[in-house]
């Protein structure tokens, strides 16, 4: 088995090992260390000894007794005595029967999306644990110091001991608000993939990452239509993402991409994931939003007329259902091309500038609008505004053509 | 596992030297509140006004008495229950039900040991 190969087998073991031993042992940490002493030694004995043939039941059975014998000697033996007398007397034949490592990864992404976690951790909790990718990488995707990185994920887990957070499926009263929880802190990590326009950077073994994580807990949780509504746009803005950057290296707008470089079998799966969301409950706000961006995904090519008026159809529904500046915003661009730039002008300065304030889209739109309308001098600010603000080359490459083709 | 529920609110809603029906209602929706808790409830108490505070402060080994509580908050510690719970959710759960007379905040804190 090739090196690379194998790092993908302790990716994926890790995230199931990683749960299954923190939903018996009752402990984040210790069923991390457990499972990573669990590796070391793979990689200590393998090569000698020959990779087995289930190599993820064999990383399972160790680190179980790694986690076993550590419960053993800590001086908190009192509390776990209960855990302890459980999983010495299943332990041996349980792991041994067991090639099916249980499946805690749900329980692993409520934990790592709870409140009581800071909201800056909860992204990286999960890429962490859940996709089993390295400090480093994460560090990376978010552009900050891979040691701040680190240090954000100590102070989540020490929390999450200290507060003794539950390793626990939420209840019904709260289902709601956790489960948002959880697809907000996945809409999150995905920002991130999505800023690498052109996909052949660091991020674009992250954004596969993502695609994949969305579908796992849309796998999940089968019956939650947004989490099925998630995994369809994640799926339709990376069908999308071939066609993004032009080969100057600048943002390519929506409207302007050529469907023909759209992947297809993505556009095919969304659509399906969307379908079964659909079915369970159209009203909902992602679920729209989904709609929004199957709608884009049905173009064929750049000869047929965008569908303007369709997508703000949706808008309006999504705003109905969920209002929001960043959703209106969104709207007052459709608002734009259905009914003309001064109309979508009146909408946008309606909204909070405030809060707005240091949102690039927000200035963008503006300095798109004026530019339309005719007022170059304001939209030659707006588009210096948005310039500041944003944190891709491909999009500052755009804003600075865009700025620099305005009337004097 | 036990927890303390430390309960913040603008004291002046009870107005000046905390007293009144007021704060005989909010007493009253407490009391209730440790009836339910039952066994779970290690102890607790209402404090009075912060204008009742004294505060001794240690600065570089040299401790000094001043009138007052330790810091000038728009809302004040006004009591706390110290409660056993499971685990985090179940404190979560309990500090929910702490009564308040309008808005204010419960900080749930692990004890240790």
């Amino acid at each position: 088995m090739s090196g690379a190969a194998l790092d993908r087998v302790f990716r994926e073991a890790s995230a199931r090992i990683v749960g299954a031993l923190a939903a018996r042992f009752r402990d984040l940490a210790l069923a991390e260390d457990a499972c990573a002493e669990a590796c070391a030694r793979a990689l200590e004995q393998w090569p000698a000894t020959a990779i087995p043939d289930d190599p993820a039941a064999w990383l399972y059975r160790v680190a179980f007794r790694v986690a076993l014998d550590s419960t053993r000697r800590s001086r908190t033996q009192q509390r776990f005595a209960s855990i302890l007398q459980e999983a010495e007397c299943s332990s041996d034949a349980e792991v041994e029967d067991n090639h099916v490592i249980p499946d805690e990864r749900l329980r692993l992404i409520f934990i790592c999306c709870h409140p009581a976690v800071s909201v800056d951790a909860r992204a990286a909790l999960t890429l962490r644990l859940v996709c089993g990718l390295s400090t480093q990488e994460i560090a990376r995707a978010f552009l900050v110091p891979e040691v701040t990185l680190a240090q954000r994920l100590t102070r989540a887990k020490q929390k999450i001991a200290d507060a003794r957070v539950p390793f626990e499926v939420p209840g019904p009263e709260h289902w709601a608000e956790r489960i948002d929880a959880v697809l907000s802190t996945l809409e999150v990590a995905y920002a991130k993939a999505h800023e690498d326009g052109a996909g052949t950077g660091v991020h674009a073994h992250y954004a596969a990452e993502m695609l994949a994580l969305s579908q796992t807990v849309a796998r999940l949780l089968p019956r939650e239509p947004e989490a099925l509504a998630l995994a369809a746009i994640i799926q339709f803005a990376e069908a999308r993402r071939p066609a993004r950057v032009s080969a100057d290296g600048e943002m390519v707008p929506l409207s302007e991409q050529d469907p023909r470089a759209w992947d297809r079998a993505l556009i095919e799966s969304g659509r399906h994931y969307l379908a079964r969301a659909i079915q369970t409950d159209p009203a909902r706000p992602r679920v729209i939003q989904a709609q929004i961006h199957r709608c884009w995904c049905q173009r064929r090519s750049l000869s047929e007329a965008a569908p303007w008026p369709e997508i703000l159809e949706l808008y309006d529904r999504w705003v109905a259902t969920r209002d929001s500046p960043f959703v209106r915003l969104n709207r007052a661009v459709v608002v734009a091309e259905v009914n003309g730039p001064l109309a979508a002008l009146a909408e946008v300065d309606q909204l909070d500038g405030e809060q707005l304030a240091n949102y690039a889209p927000y200035h963008a739109a503006r300095a798109d609008l004026l530019r339309r309308a005719g007022n170059s001098g304001a939209a030659r600010s707006a588009y210096d505004q948005a310039i500041a603000l944003v944190t891709t080359s491909a999009e500052h490459a755009w804003l600075v053509a865009r700025r620099d083709g305005l009337e004097p | 596992m036990q927890y303390a529920l430390l309960v913040y609110e603008d004291e002046s809603v009870f107005g000046p030297g905390k007293s009144g029906p007021k704060l005989q209602e909010i007493a009253g929706r407490h009391m209730a509140f440790s009836r339910e808790l039952g066994a779970r409830r290690l102890g607790g108490a209402g404090l009075k006004a912060t204008s009742s505070a004294t505060t001794i402060r240690t600065t570089k080994g040299k401790q000094s008495v001043h009138d007052g509580p330790f810091a000038e908050t728009k809302e004040q510690l006004g009591g706390f229950y110290l409660i056993e719970a499971a685990d985090l959710d179940a404190a979560l759960e309990l500090a929910r039900r702490v009564p308040l007379a309008e808005d204010g905040a419960i900080e749930v804190r692990p004890v240790h040991g």
